[in-house]
């Protein structure tokens, strides 16, 4: 009569028992939850940021890979989001217009648009900053406009913020690790005439950016800093390779952030359109 | 007539337009930038979802753009069309526009991730409001009574002036009929007034007539205009399905008679589902608009569908719009509500408020604005600039629901930091050092010749200019700048002396730190201020100085004589840069300080705020937002202390921690 016994032993109030009941309690939905909270996470695709000055083609760009034709657009307020799906081994793989392959593994992606106007930047640095599972950011910018002294300005003052939060964020060592996030500079507009190509583009922004730096660090200190931590901030507040002559992008691998500069049109026809882009986003997305 | 008409969301993506005549992109953008980003019309934030009427309309150079808004979907609504003509039925035209968009496809917007709106078949509801409007308009003898307000009774009129044509139809010759439908056609295109429908100007009735005058009427073929005489009737009687299903058979019955083919049969199983649809309010907008798509894939002959389309569209979009005004009108009444009711709303709103997903209202509202803008109010901002961030920030929360776990005073927390961020930063980078550069030391290949880049300051008596001067003298200084100073106050007893001492100071720190040159270039009292400071600038182009800081007599912001010679000043002195000083300690005056300050430059205006003695109000640093909210100009610098090297780069995020911070010291 084992069955009896262990009836017996299980409605006897001894302890072990006590004990294992007040386990299942409370173990039971803790471990439910944890099941559940892990799950959750898991599901959160990976996010890819799209940053630029105003008019450079964001949002044009994000409804190019939406529906394959990019719509007309204006300026932006406020930050939009899309699922997409990349793949690096399907057939069509090189392509946005990818809605129809089944071939190959598709990871669904998360593409967030944000506003480029001035007053709106904090929204895109809001995402910048939470964004969890950010995976990579590109950063269009509007190659044809690029040789007026202006919009090259605006766009490295705004590149540069961008760059300085990625590094402070890779050089705080006090976090839990987290993935470094690579950037893509995408010369947009390169199908117009004043278009500069993409190795003008590069040194343009880094010659910009070498200025900005100079200039930043000559700068007042902001509002709001104690005179106590100047010295710390100094260092921080400087990109890329410290006290180095000229900034350039290879400086910020020092800080595991690649910059690639590649060149596309968003309405330009084959060859020059955004299958590059593209491909380094599908790449970026499939390596995390 | 119309140049473009736009519907836009609030990302950027335009989901609909139609373009009657090119408009430069750039008009709508700089639109959008003024009314929306800049608030440079006041706060109309996406507000509370109001009629184009009520909203300020924008010009630009030769256009006007009339617009409005859905807040909680975040679409934009905007027709351009020129300034010269008068349109008076534009807004009509743009809110009867949103009412229908947003029925129909108002779903559609709220999907996450996605900024694809299927809406192609709009057109033709665009097509039916553009024609009934312009027509109403053209011929508004009477006040032109909106079609919206008796949908019952304008059913009723299009019944008793149709209905007998239809059966006669049916039972009499075809002959007799079709001339009987010329005739309507003829009387309609002639004569409007002696019809039943056109007693009300712009009852659906009159949208018949207008659509009828739409085809080409003359040259219809025999089918079309059979086929337009019999189909209104089944859609437009709205009573009862039975008796539409009734007639719809009687038409299929006449098509056995030969006279039409198959496509009239599609034709005529389209409109009485059509009408079906209209009839019943809970079909969901999906299935309407499908019921386009239909028609317009089927292939029947033009002429005739483009009269059915636009007779169907006129009783859908009619039916539409009196559900939306009938659900407008709604909500007032229903608010009275039992004693039990509002007891059980009470007790769930007090633990929605704790646990969140509460839906805010008014009420919810005002009393914990009222805490907010008294907390602006002691961070010295000034009434005026509080109640216009208070009303923003309502208006922006009205009709949102808190998120989980959050109360709504954390809301509005979090609204008004996002509201304060947005007023304080600045629509371009603010490096003063760069700006320099690019105009002392313009690149090689710009065509502009290097001078010296010229910096004026203003302000009212007292309030720090030529000591803030001498702070930006020494930062300058600091990057090896040459600074010539000018006295440009020849006023006041011992101001050129003052100056004189700042620049002896300033020479001795930096003979000893290493650094630029200033030298101050003076001419005594007494003499024009404008005069001097534009030998200063030409001494200072001819003697290779990089910038030339002009101090300025202090004088009172409403004292119309001393002001009216700032004008002189800006076109002698063309400063790059005026800055105006304002105290952190002053209170309600600021606003009126910045408001006449920047006026008073003619054509140029202020460029930069520098708000002095900030270390003597600890976090009641209210007066920048005051001038911010006053002129829209951004704030430079910030002066926190005695010494020259107390100066500081103004950033946004600490003064709004400041103002948000719940400790008044």
């Amino acid at each position: 009569m084992a069955f009896a016994d262990i009836l017996e032993a299980l409605l006897t109030p001894s302890l072990p028992i006590l004990a294992l009941g007040i386990l299942i309690i409370i173990g039971a939905p803790l471990l439910l939850h944890i099941a559940l909270a892990s799950s959750s996470t898991y599901i959160t695709p990976p996010t890819v940021l799209l940053l630029g000055p105003l008019a450079s083609g964001k949002t044009s760009l994000l409804t190019l890979f939406e529906r394959g034709t990019p719509a007309e657009t204006h300026t932006s307020q406020s930050t939009t989001s899309v699922e997409l799906n990349a793949s690096t081994d399907a057939d069509s793989k090189q392509s946005f217009r990818n809605h129809d392959d089944t071939s190959g593994t598709h990871t669904k992606f998360i593409l967030v648009d944000t506003p480029g106007h001035g007053k709106l930047r904090n929204l895109a640095f809001g995402k910048l900053e939470r964004a969890e599972t950010l995976k990579a950011i590109v950063f269009v910018v509007d190659a044809a406009a690029l040789s007026e002294q202006d919009v090259l300005s605006t766009t490295a003052s705004y590149l540069y913020d961008v760059l300085l939060l990625l590094q402070k964020r890779a050089a705080d060592k006090s976090k839990t690790k987290k993935s470094v996030v690579p950037v893509m500079i995408a010369a947009n507009k390169m199908d117009l005439f004043t278009a500069l190509p993409a190795t003008m583009v590069r040194t343009n922004l880094e010659v910009e950016l070498t200025r900005i730096r100079a200039t930043r660090s000559k700068g007042l200190l902001d509002s709001g800093v104690g005179m106590d931590d100047v010295g710390s901030e100094d260092q921080d507040a400087w990109l890329g390779e410290y006290g180095s002559e000229k900034f350039s992008f290879k400086q910020m691998q020092e800080f595991d952030i690649d910059v690639d500069v590649l060149p596309g049109s968003i309405t330009g026809e084959e060859g020059t359109g955004a299958d590059k882009w593209w491909w380094w986003i599908a790449q970026k997305i499939a390596n995390a | 007539m119309l140049d473009t008409f736009e519907i836009l969301t609030t990302s950027g993506v335009v989901l609909w337009s139609r373009t009657y005549a090119a408009v430069n992109p750039s008009v709508i953008n700089n639109f959008i930038a003024d009314t929306f980003i800049e608030e440079k019309s006041g706060p109309v934030s996406l507000r509370e979802s109001q009629s184009a009427s009520t909203n300020p309309a924008y010009k630009s150079d030769q256009h006007t753009l009339k617009w409005t808004t859905v807040k909680e979907l975040g679409v934009i609504f905007v027709v351009v069309y020129r300034s010269l003509l008068h349109l008076s039925w534009v807004d009509k035209l743009v809110d009867n526009i949103k009412t229908i968009f947003v029925s129909l496809y108002g779903e559609q917007l709220k999907k996450p991730h996605t900024t694809l709106v299927e809406c192609a078949g709009f057109d033709q509801y665009f097509d039916q409001q553009v024609n009934e409007l312009d027509k109403t308009s053209a011929r508004a003898n009477g006040p032109p009574v909106p079609n919206i307000e008796e949908p019952g009774n304008s059913g009723n009129v299009i019944d008793s002036g149709d209905a007998p044509a239809a059966p006669g139809l049916t039972y009499r010759g075809r002959a007799l009929h079709n001339g009987a439908g010329t005739a309507d056609v003829a009387s309609t295109e002639s004569t409007p007034v002696p019809t039943p429908g056109t007693s009300r100007p712009s009852t659906p009735g009159g949208s018949n007539l207008v659509v009828g005058k739409a085809g080409p009427g003359g040259k219809l073929s025999r089918r079309a205009r059979k086929a337009k005489s019999t189909v209104p009737a089944p859609v437009s009687s709205g009573d009862d399905i039975s008796k539409k299903a009734a007639k719809g058979k009687k038409g299929r019955k006449w098509d056995a008679d030969g006279f039409a083919d198959e496509e009239d049969d599609v034709q005529l199983d389209y409109s009485s589902k059509n009408a079906l649809n209209s009839d019943s309010e809970a079909e969901a907008p999906l299935a309407r608009s499908s019921a386009v798509d239909a028609v317009d894939s089927s292939t029947w002959g033009q002429q005739s569908k483009g009269k059915f389309v636009l007779r169907d569209l006129g009783d859908e979009v009619h039916d539409i719009l009196a559900s939306a005004q009938k659900s407008s009108s709604t909500p007032s009444d229903a608010k009275s509500t039992g004693l039990l009711n509002t007891g059980v709303s009470a007790v769930t709103g007090l633990f929605r408020n704790v646990v969140g997903g509460k839906t805010l209202t008014k009420s919810d509202l005002d009393t914990a604005m009222k805490g907010m803008q008294d907390h602006l109010v002691r961070k010295n901002v000034a009434l005026e600039a509080a109640l216009r961030l208070c009303e923003g920030v309502e208006k922006e929360l009205l009709g949102v629901k808190t998120g989980s776990f959050e109360s709504i005073s954390s809301r509005i927390q979090s609204a008004m930091e996002a509201s304060l961020t947005k007023m304080l930063t600045p629509t371009s980078s603010l490096d003063l050092l760069r700006d320099i550069d690019a105009v002392t030391k313009p690149g090689v290949t710009s065509l502009k010749k290097p001078r010296p880049y010229v910096i004026s300051i203003v302000g009212v008596n007292g309030v720090g200019k030529s000591t803030n001067l001498s702070k930006i003298c020494y930062f300058l200084l600091q990057n090896r700048y040459r600074v010539l100073i000018a006295a440009g106050d020849t006023f006041r007893s011992g101001a050129v002396e003052q100056l004189a001492v700042h620049v002896r100071n300033l020479k001795e720190l930096t003979a000893r730190e290493g650094g630029g040159e200033v030298d101050l270039y003076q001419k005594g009292y007494g003499k024009d201020a404008a005069t001097v400071a534009k030998d200063a600038v030409t001494h200072a182009a001819s003697s290779g100085y990089d910038v030339v800081l002009i101090d300025t007599a202090g004088r009172r912001h409403n004292d119309q004589r001393l002001m009216s010679s700032l004008e002189k000043f800006a076109k002698f002195a063309q400063p790059d840069k005026i800055l105006m000083v304002g105290e952190a300690l002053v209170g309600t005056d600021s606003v009126a300080q910045a408001r006449n300050f920047n006026a008073a430059f003619g054509t140029a205006s202020l460029d930069g705020f520098i708000i002095s003695k900030c270390d003597t109000v600890g976090d009641m640093v209210g007066t920048l937002v005051s001038l911010v909210h006053a002129t829209n100009v951004p704030v430079l610098f910030v002066g926190v202390g005695q010494h020259y090297s107390d100066l500081r780069n103004f950033s946004v995020k600490w003064a709004v921690e400041k103002l948000l911070s719940s400790s008044t010291s």
